[in-house]
């Protein structure tokens, strides 16, 4: 059977089996044996009594259907594909651990005189919450129990508050680690370390624009968020700016003499001096940079006691401790990754463990945290790998079928204006955003879609600025987390109104949610279109 | 404290059948020597030199006359023994689905062991990052140890996961048909996974129990663990496996009410109570 054949066949025995209810990760694996028989004995399909006879059922065992086994088998050798378990569960940890709370006590001490203050704070700790961990739905939940009763009881608007909490928790997935970057680099073999990095800009790009449409909301219309009774030990602006500069400063002290004991670490085992080939000195490990940083301690020291203060200095850290954990998980996550300490996987595990040793520290630990932990982990991970077993299965035999190449060829021959075609193909993903899971857009459309990306003339993509075609791939899958951001707020099925919906007081229905995002898809789409017509941005780290 | 789930009792069965399993496992060569040997006498001195670099307790001679050790035959034995107790005394979660029937206690069971497995792949790998930065002895084992694993938590994971019919769905178009179309479209799709799983034993068969597993193929390196040999059978068992319990659900589901069905929320009252009391809300 031809290829066109196969696609038509394939595209229309997706939606049917969609329809009647199959799991998606089994839908795709019955279509790759499908697949496999069209291509190889299609005469089994209009005469099954002649099973045995054609060149897959010939030779019972063996064959060309033992590529489906080895597809599923590599894809369950990818060690890489271990972060998302390790993720899911230093996320499960981080969440039944007081650290979050604590957080935003802390946030909320700085911004509780800004005018929609609680709004910021929310969007600030979601901010925090995705560089530490690579999912959604715990921030979602978490934000919706501390910050949503509080922006009610205050008076704040109550779709402004929905959207806040819903749009800043979506924010996991886009700022680095995230787990959909992750599938992405995996099935498309692209590097996930430059996914990462390519995200970083466009992610708190994003990040910024909602902060922005919430004070420029709130300025235009204050009754929107209305601003807290002050408290009488609530210190007043300016000296509340000398309490965080005095609070930055104590931070930024631990921070150096971390370093200073990382440096002095790296020599005494003389990690940090080598005169062999292809050395690679570890990122400010040097004994050189003990000089600086030992300066900038001293330096902060001086502040600390001469222009911030003593006691207001230890008065701000008193408040702003919450954010510390926060911080030292990022660090090490992030900076076990860049720092090119580990690799993904075991920048995963050690969030995991720092987390946890965050919550044993703070005498939150036990075994009951570590148990409905790996529960949540096994429940989470069941149900993201199975589609990509099935899904990996399909696109191993569409591709032994000439599938992607034969699609590409079908858009580029249509001579379609460059951007005509990636425009298309957002609305595609918009509109599949709307109705499924990220998990099976990644695996069933992106790899059909990057090689016609791939094929596009490059220097027709975008407006201002040229894009390296080393670049596209990491582009495209930057442009397709942000397309995803916007399916976790769109109706009918955007999880983020879901996992609000379980935490929010019962008067709010899920129409009032999805109301509440309305703006908040505008502000992402605008994202989405900054991205579109400036692709470099996207290189701008790399 | 007894009827809660993660008591010391879910701990302990899951981990000893891990164990046992695992020992069962890295001793494979040798079980296949004592009662499938090769036929021609150059595969048996191939698989005894195999066995004899893998053996972990080479001290001990075999029993009845073979390779297997007197624990090679109690961790035999122990493996069904050590299941069947942890099936017995497995205490349902409150994030579960509640109404298993006696057969889905099977697989929660080896939701149970996979849990286990999760833990120990996380150790492990903290035990190989450990070594490597702080002590810069990296070990041969521990990254392969850990691909190992992995292998079979993402494979248990999906038995489990059908189980629990927490298995993504789109549910679109399901939720507005009758109760009798559902039971159509139910037990077409279940059909068309039994369909999937024969395609897939039927083609790889051979490929997977010989070639792979009958010559226990191993990963080529210096740990050399059996990869090729172990997940490759196991992907053919569990998506048999998968289908059978897809079946089970159709049988016991078939005169359930919809709405009792539909997936577990989100997340569930007696975890949200925990995560409020962490984040002190009201």
């Amino acid at each position: 059977m031809d290829v066109g054949t196969i696609s038509i066949v394939l595209v229309i025995g997706l939606v049917i089996l969609l329809g009647i209810g199959m799991p998606l990760g089994f839908a795709s694996a019955v279509l790759a044996a499908l697949v496999m028989i069209m291509k190889f004995e299609p005469t089994l399909l209009t005469d099954p009594l002649s099973f045995g006879s054609g060149m897959l059922t010939s030779n019972p065992g063996t064959g060309a259907l033992y590529i489906l086994t080895q597809k599923i088998y590599d894809l369950m050798t990818e060690y890489v594909l271990i972060s998302v378990p390790l993720f899911i569960f230093m996320a499960a940890l981080l969440e039944r651990s007081g650290v979050a709370k604590q957080m935003y006590d802390s946030l909320n001490f700085w911004l509780s005189r800004v005018r929609g203050g609680i709004a910021i704070v929310t969007s600030l700790m979601a901010v925090l919450m995705a560089a530490m961990s690579g999912i959604i739905g715990g921030e979602v939940v978490l934000l919706g129990l501390i910050a949503l009763p509080q922006m009610l009881r205050l008076g704040y608007n109550q779709n402004l508050a929905i959207g806040t909490i819903c749009a800043s928790g979506s924010l996991g997935t886009m700022i680095p680690p995230s787990i959909v970057l992750i599938i992405y680099g995996l099935i498309t073999e692209t590097s996930i370390k430059a996914l990462f990095t390519g995200a970083f800009v466009p992610g708190f790009m994003l990040a910024s624009f909602i902060i922005l449409y919430i004070i420029i909301r709130t300025q235009l219309d204050p009754s929107q968020a209305p601003l807290p009774e002050p408290q009488d030990d609530d210190p007043e602006g300016l000296e509340k700016a000398r309490m965080f500069g005095g609070f930055i400063s104590i931070f930024g002290v631990g921070v150096s003499v971390a370093l200073l004991i990382r440096i002095a670490f790296l020599t005494l085992t003389g990690r940090n001096s080598s005169t062999e080939e292809g050395f690679e000195m570890p990122a400010l490990g040097s004994t050189d940079h003990a000089l600086y940083i030992g300066g900038i301690a001293v330096l902060l020291m001086l502040l600390i006691f001469f222009v911030f203060g003593k006691e207001r200095s230890k008065l701000g850290w008193h408040h702003g401790k919450g954010l510390v954990p926060p911080f030292l998980v990022i660090g090490i996550v992030l900076g076990s990754i860049y720092g090119g300490i580990t690799g993904i996987t075991e920048a995963a595990g050690m969030g995991a463990l720092a987390v946890f040793l965050i919550a044993l520290f703070r005498g939150e630990a036990s075994v009951d945290l570590v148990w409905v932990s790996m529960m949540r982990t096994l429940r989470s991970t069941g149900t993201i790998i199975w589609v990509t077993v099935g899904a990996a299965a399909l696109a191993g035999a569409y591709t032994l079928a000439g599938g992607p190449a034969y699609i590409a060829q079908l858009i580029v021959g249509a001579e379609m204006p460059t951007m005509a075609v990636i425009l298309i193909m957002m609305l595609i993903l918009l509109f599949m955003g709307a109705f499924m899971d990220w998990v099976g857009i990644v695996l069933l459309i992106i790899p059909v879609f990057l090689p016609i990306v791939q094929r596009l003339p490059i220097e027709e993509i975008g407006f201002i600025g040229q894009l390296d075609p080393r670049h596209v791939a990491i582009w495209f899958g930057v442009l397709f987390c942000m397309n995803m951001q916007v399916s976790f707020l769109s109706p009918p099925f955007g999880p983020a109104a879901f996992y609000l919906k379980s935490v929010a007081p019962a008067h709010i229905s899920l129409t009032d949610i999805f109301r509440g995002f309305l703006p908040f898809i505008g502000v992402q789409l605008i994202a989405l279109s900054v991205l579109l017509i400036w692709p470099s941005i996207v290189t701008i780290l790399l | 404290m007894k009827d809660v789930s993660g008591n010391l009792k879910e701990w302990i069965y899951p981990f000893a059948f891990v164990f046992c399993a695992g020992w069962v496992i890295w001793h494979g060569p040798a079980y296949i020597l004592d009662f499938f040997p090769e036929k021609t006498p150059s595969l048996v001195a191939q698989m005894t030199e195999l066995h004899e670099r893998k053996d972990v307790s080479p001290g001990l001679s075999g029993l009845f006359g073979g390779l297997t050790d007197i624990i090679d035959w109690i961790a035999l034995i122990l493996v069904p023994i050590t299941f069947a107790f942890g099936m017995r005394n497995m205490v349902i979660a409150s994030m579960e689905f509640e109404q298993p029937s006696k057969i889905d206690t099977f697989a929660m069971f080896v939701g149970r062991i996979t849990m286990i497995l999760i833990i120990s792949m996380t150790l492990v790998m903290l035990y190989e990052v450990f070594l490597r930065y702080l002590i810069e002895k990296p070990t041969l084992w521990a990254n392969e140890l850990t691909l190992w694993i992995a292998g079979f938590v993402f494979m248990l994971s999906g038995i489990y996961a059908m189980q629990q019919r927490s298995h993504i769905r789109i549910f679109i178009l399901y939720d507005y048909l009758p109760r009798w179309g559902q039971h159509i479209c139910d037990t077409l799709w279940v059909l068309l996974l039994w369909a999937f799983a024969f395609f897939l034993v039927f083609g790889s068969y051979k490929q997977v129990f010989i070639v792979k597993l009958y010559n226990w193929e191993t990963f080529g390196t210096a740990f050399d663990p059996p990869l090729p040999a172990t997940i490759q059978p196991m992907i053919l068992i569990t998506i048999c496996l998968i289908a059978l319990q897809a079946l089970t659900n159709l049988i016991s589901d078939w005169n359930k009410d919809p709405s009792e069905l539909a997936e577990k929320d989100v997340i569930d009252q007696e975890e949200l109570e925990a995560i409020k009391k962490s984040v002190g809300a009201s």
